[in-house]
């Protein structure tokens, strides 16, 4: 416990893995080093296993533990009921008609909905909606996602081993009740919902995220209780964020969906959320209001008024006019500084943070050379893509697995020691291009017309230009560019995703399954890349956390040694909101990528 | 003239039909896939294809076709891509916002733009009349969005005299209005400059034609040559053009729709297209069309009334 | 005697040509359109020659930096200078405008001739989906146009081209009909003469007034339509310097940086003008009674 705090986050997860330092201690210094996104949670969830007697409170697990330290507003109804005479919304009875509550009405960066089957919910926006209105067994703490609590479950279960298969049963809260559907009554949630919800999750005809589900089975045991068997066991860090409140992980209602269809239920979610889905008016809003029977009390506002704006000089003005309490920000420095120049609004700046990198296709001419691909690297700048969004909206990252953020990353001397920093060198990228005798090269991009993305195409395009390299750029709406770099456009894609944990990067990004179009079941490995497939399993049932982590190192080393990405930045989110909005939370980070808006979210009159 | 009007009627029938086969065929043409945009970023391959079939796209061209052009028989336009909600509700929704701004930019228009025509008109070549038509020429230079960004930014971030986005509802006349006034003036006002030519242009032939010639020769004063004679010869095509405005109108309201993030048809189709959700693109192009057919076939039939020549 | 008869011609084809000219100089409006629109498109020609920087020079560190001496109007998303960007703009602009002016006029020119001379089923049909493109606004038309090809410059100077062709078929079906009638033209059918023959040494220089009117009006709307596009993302490809992409660029940033929506706005506004100036002023000298 004499480590100086400077010491760092090595140290840290090092003392933590040693069990030298409390859960709480972890936290404690984690935050003093200013790592408020999830990397805490990788570090806790990496020590998971064999560290219970750590707590004070003996058999409890961490999130627990941290959640009755740090914040009383998460805790069930019994407390709410208590300290609920201070506050307008009174009790289960008497609560308040939504309509003396105020709407909060927020600015999504979308033209229309997609879908809010959250099974299908992929875009920030949809993710935002869901998030109000669905549960899940446990959930990422409000506002920041570092930490796990429960949710429709009465707490977090440790796994068990029954033969050579991993069982974790949950309990589940008793007097949770569903919104009432289109064509369904509020009734009382029961084990049945939820096996039934995950059961849909894993089939890939009802969910986009079927494949996290392979090789798991769910039972009820009885109405309040649930067992999930998997055949192969994972660490929690790996399979508790599949229950979580993201997608696959979110439950819906078995009687809606059924009476409904599953068509239905893109457009009328029902779930167990404070916010209960009223109306949506296509291209422009769509209407949540309170759920006064929410298992943790009534919400303060009285709904949510969600409006879709693609435009962003549109929200700005909005938000400025208050005409909207919140809107999605544009990820830039300047913008924030802005926005916090103008009385009455306020900006936030939170994780998660959207790594973005360059996947190089090593299967095609030219970049089929790998001296061409460092050459590419060699070419680019960082600082340049970072002065983009610039600090404290984006950092630097050296691996495609972000260290900032995660476990299993490099970190810049890491990155340096193993040789793989690719420092801005043009000098050194023409004389690559030399060696390769690779001359005249010319190639076409497609690129989202996504500011994030477009611009670091356009900044691209200006590097490889001064190395000779000349690139076209063929800019397309979000959703074609993401149609067309899964048909191999390009050879040069740029991606900017947060993804939970290392496994999930590589097993999506630099799989040889996950190779688009050719691969067996084609995702994002737009690299073509296969030369790590066995490393990532090893990693993946790896269950000495050190050894896990060493190993995800590795992987990171091999791919920056092939040069198959070129890790750049991550981007934080960005939103804008006027001072009167209360989160009720702190805001840290968001898996959701939105400034999470919960039963305890207000707005002073 | 009831004659007249069936026949009239009766020709843009087939006119309609092969409106709705070209919309048909240049919808389907559109690039990208409606699946993975509707699944997003993080869907696996299978997801997508599932989608697909599930959507229809999968089926063979002629069979989409027959599909479409049954279903506008039927009063049906299909169900969105993205929302399966049926086309026709969110239409529904949209269409009286447009037709809302567009009547009141042609108010506005008509308003300002026949006095400043009949002006510089009457006052042709002198000072007034220069600033007039490189007034009225500035004015349908101005692109539409860039006038209701400067709009936006004065009187709503600036002043705060207007709400920056949304249509007010219908129930409330006041909040309506409201909302309504930046994107109709901001609209008007380009309408304005162009009605300001016709008149002026209109006016000039007037001025010059015969009778108008004897009545001043008669030595009535020159006021009531312009009111009594000329500007009444010149009303009957002022007004029956402002169906043709209005047609202009409809794409003018696009880009505004989409600046003040106004419901509307245009701000619809401009987000379809985003989302390739085609059939509502179709929809939306059909609905236009309609519009588009029976605003024509009222000009005819206002003209063969006003001027029996035209029934041939 | 055919000599003589000639030289009178042209004698008389001189003394008018000065006669529009000296009308053409009476209209201030015209006048100056024509000097703007000279103007503008010098700045096209010679922008590397005026623009005090290269428009790709990209750094982002200077983003949005405000106007200096050295960089007059400030810094783009990219710190590339929006000075120079404004004038390289032109190039596009006046591209944009007029090729697919030209497009369109050749096309729709060609169309309402070619329907003229044919008559029958093959006149309906062409005049029928000419009516009907008419009926629809030019943004619209644009909008899906562009929509179906994709965006990037050729593809938007096609879009733009298809929007435009059938004002220019309406122009010259008309003459086309009264010409056909004319004994001469018959004569010359008789010996074989082709269509497109007919087209040029007849019908041609009837209506070349009114052309040049369409087609000064049309680059205007079709400079506009371009930027139009551009703002909803249908434009041009990067790193091309575009008027509407600048101005959807910049307002994310109008109350930080004005100037980078606002100059090319009113670059934007400029040419249009002119353009419609230019168009109207000669409209004014070829029909007098709208002059007089």
């Amino acid at each position: 416990m004499s480590q100086k705090p400077e010491g760092g986050v090595s140290e840290l997860l090092a003392g933590a893995l040693e069990g030298r330092f409390s859960r709480r201690e972890v936290m404690r210094r984690a935050m003093a080093l200013g790592l408020s996104a999830p990397i805490i949670a990788s570090i806790l969830a990496a020590c998971g296993d064999d560290d219970d007697d750590d707590d004070d409170t003996g058999g409890d697990d961490a999130p627990t533990a941290t959640q009755a330290e740090t914040d009383d507003a998460e805790t069930p109804e019994p407390d709410e009921d208590d300290g609920a005479g201070d506050d307008e919304d009174g009790d289960d009875e008497g609560e308040a008609p939504p309509a003396d509550r105020p709407i909060l009405r927020f600015g999504l960066n979308a033209g229309d909905l997609g879908n809010l089957d959250p099974h299908f919910a992929t875009s920030t926006n949809d993710r935002t909606v869901v998030d109000m209105i669905f549960n899940a067994l446990i959930r990422y703490k409000p506002g920041d996602s570092s930490e796990f609590e429960p949710d429709l479950a009465t707490e977090i279960p440790e796994p068990e081993m029954e033969g050579d298969k991993q069982v974790w049963t949950f309990k589940l809260r008793e007097g949770v009740m569903w919104h009432p559907g289109p064509q369904t009554e509020s009734y009382e949630l029961t084990a049945d919902d939820v096996v039934y919800s995950l059961e849909k999750s894993a089939n890939t005809e009802t969910s986009a995220y079927a494949a996290e589900y392979e090789g798991m089975t769910f039972e009820k045991v009885d109405d309040y209780t649930v067992r999930i068997i998997l055949d192969t066991p994972l660490s929690p860090l790996l399979f508790l964020p599949k229950v979580a409140n993201y997608s696959g992980g979110f439950i819906v209602s078995q009687k809606a969906v059924e009476a409904m269809g599953s068509d239905a239920i893109k457009t009328h979610p029902v779930g167990t959320g404070p916010f209960r889905f009223q109306n949506y008016t296509p291209q422009n809003t769509i209407e949540l209001v309170a759920w006064d029977d929410y298992f943790r009390g009534a919400p303060k506002l009285g709904g949510v008024t969600l409006r879709f704006m693609p435009d962003p000089s549109s929200r700005e003005l909005a938000l400025q006019s208050g005409e909207l309490d919140v809107a999605f920000g544009l990820p830039e420095a300047t913008w924030v500084d802005r926005i916090n120049g103008i009385d009455g609004l306020k900006a936030d700046v939170m994780g998660v943070g959207e790594v973005a990198f360059f996947s190089f296709d090593i299967s095609r001419e030219p970049l089929a050379d790998e001296r061409v691909r460092k050459a590419i690297a060699y070419a680019i700048n960082r600082e340049s893509h970072l002065a983009l969004f610039g600090a404290p909206v984006a950092e630097l990252v050296y691996s495609v697995v972000p260290d900032q953020l995660m476990v299993g990353g490099l970190s810049k001397e890491e990155a340096e020691e193993a040789g793989v920093a690719y420092h801005y060198d043009p000098d050194q990228a023409r004389q690559l291009l030399e060696e390769a005798g690779a001359e005249n090269i010319s190639f076409e991009l497609v690129a989202s017309e996504f500011d994030s993305y477009r611009r670091m195409y356009e900044v691209l395009q200006a590097e490889l230009s001064e190395i000779g390299i000349d690139v076209s750029i063929n800019i397309v709406d979000h959703p074609t560019y993401h149609s067309l770099i899964r048909e191999a456009s390009n050879v040069i894609v740029i991606y900017q995703a947060f993804r939970p944990n290392p496994d999930a990067y590589f097993s999506q990004f630099f799989h040889s399954d996950s190779i688009i179009v050719t691969g067996p079941s084609p995702n994002t490995n737009f690299a073509h890349y296969d030369r790590v497939d066995d490393l990532i399993e090893q990693a993946r049932v790896e269950t000495d956390a050190d050894a896990q982590i060493e190993l995800w190192k590795q992987i990171n080393i091999k791919i920056l040694e092939d040069m198959a990405a070129m890790p750049i930045l991550f981007i934080n989110q960005v939103y804008g909101r006027s001072e009167k909005v209360d989160y009720g939370h702190e805001l840290v980070s968001s898996l959701a990528l939105y400034p999470q808006i919960t039963e305890l979210t207000t707005i002073d009159s | 003239m009831a004659k007249f009007a069936l026949q009239r009627i009766a020709l843009s029938i087939p006119t309609l039909l092969a409106v709705f086969t070209l919309i048909f065929i240049i919808v389907r043409v559109i690039p990208g896939d409606p699946a993975t945009a509707a699944l997003g970023d993080y869907a696996s391959q299978e997801a997508v294809e599932a989608l697909r079939e599930r959507m229809g796209l999968n089926e063979p061209i002629y069979v989409q076709y027959f599909d479409f052009i049954g279903g506008l028989l039927r009063g049906d336009l299909g169900r969105s891509l993205i929302t399966s909600e049926p086309v026709i509700d969110q239409i529904r929704f949209a269409l009286p916002h447009t037709v809302e701004l567009a009547v009141a930019a042609i108010l506005i228009g008509l308003v300002l733009g026949i006095p400043v025509g009949i002006v510089t008109a009457i006052y042709r070549n002198t000072f007034i009349d220069y600033v007039g038509r490189v007034l009225s020429l500035a004015g349908l230079s101005f692109p539409a969005f860039y006038l209701g960004i400067l709009l936006l930014y004065f009187f709503s971030v600036r002043w705060g005299l207007f709400p920056t986005l949304g249509a007010g509802d219908f129930s409330d006349p006041v909040k309506n209005l409201h909302h309504l006034a930046l994107p109709a003036i901001s609209l008007g006002l380009i309408e304005t400059a162009y009605i300001g030519r016709m008149t002026r242009s209109v006016m000039l032939n007037v001025l010059n034609d015969d009778f108008v010639r004897t009545a001043r020769a008669k030595g009535l004063p020159e006021w009531a040559v312009l009111v009594r004679h000329a500007f009444r010869a010149a009303l009957i095509p002022i007004v029956s053009l402002a169906g043709i405005f209005a047609i202009s109108l409809i794409g003018s309201s696009v880009l505004t729709e989409v600046v003040f993030s106004r419901p509307g048809l245009g701000r619809m189709m401009v987000g379809s297209i985003r989302q390739r959700d085609y059939i509502t693109v179709q929809s939306i192009m059909v609905v236009y069309a309609v519009i588009i057919v029976f605003i024509n076939l009222l000009t005819d039939l206002i003209y063969g009334l006003v001027d029996p020549r035209v029934r041939y | 005697m055919a000599q003589a008869q000639g030289a009178l011609d042209s004698v008389r084809i001189v003394s008018q040509r000065e006669r529009l000219w000296r009308t053409f100089k009476q209209n201030r409006a015209a006048l100056v359109g024509l000097v703007m629109v000279v103007i503008i498109v010098l700045a096209a020609l010679l922008a590397p020659l005026l623009a005090p920087h290269d428009p790709l020079a990209q750094s982002t560190i200077n983003r949005l930096a405000p106007p200096s001496s050295e960089y007059l109007l400030g810094r783009d998303d990219y710190g590339r200078d929006i000075f120079s960007r404004i004038i390289y703009g032109a190039r596009v602009a006046l591209q944009v405008g007029i090729l697919s002016v030209l497009l369109g006029g050749v096309l729709g020119t060609a169309m309402g001739a070619v329907a003229g001379f044919r008559g029958g089923w093959v006149e309906t049909v062409i005049m029928r989906v000419i009516d009907v493109m008419l009926a629809f606004p030019d943004l619209i038309t644009g909008l899906l146009v562009a929509a179906v090809l994709g965006p990037g410059m050729t593809n938007l100077i096609i879009a733009i081209g298809l929007t435009i062709a059938p004002r220019f078929a309406r122009l010259s079906h008309g003459p086309t009909l009264s010409v056909k009638k004319t004994e001469f033209v018959e004569a010359a059918r008789a010996m074989g003469a082709r269509d497109w023959r007919l087209l040029v040494v007849h019908i041609l220089p009837n209506i070349a007034g009114e052309l040049l009117v369409l087609a000064s009006l049309w680059t205007a709307s079709a400079i506009r339509l371009e930027a139009s596009l551009s703002f909803i993302g249908l434009g041009v490809q990067p790193p091309t310097a575009s008027w509407g992409q600048m101005i959807r660029d910049g307002t994310i940033h109008l109350t930080q940086v004005p100037f980078y929506s606002l100059a090319p706005g009113i670059a934007l506004l400029l040419t249009v003008l002119a353009f419609n100036l230019l168009g109207d002023g000669i409209r004014d000298v070829l029909d007098p009674r709208a002059q007089a």
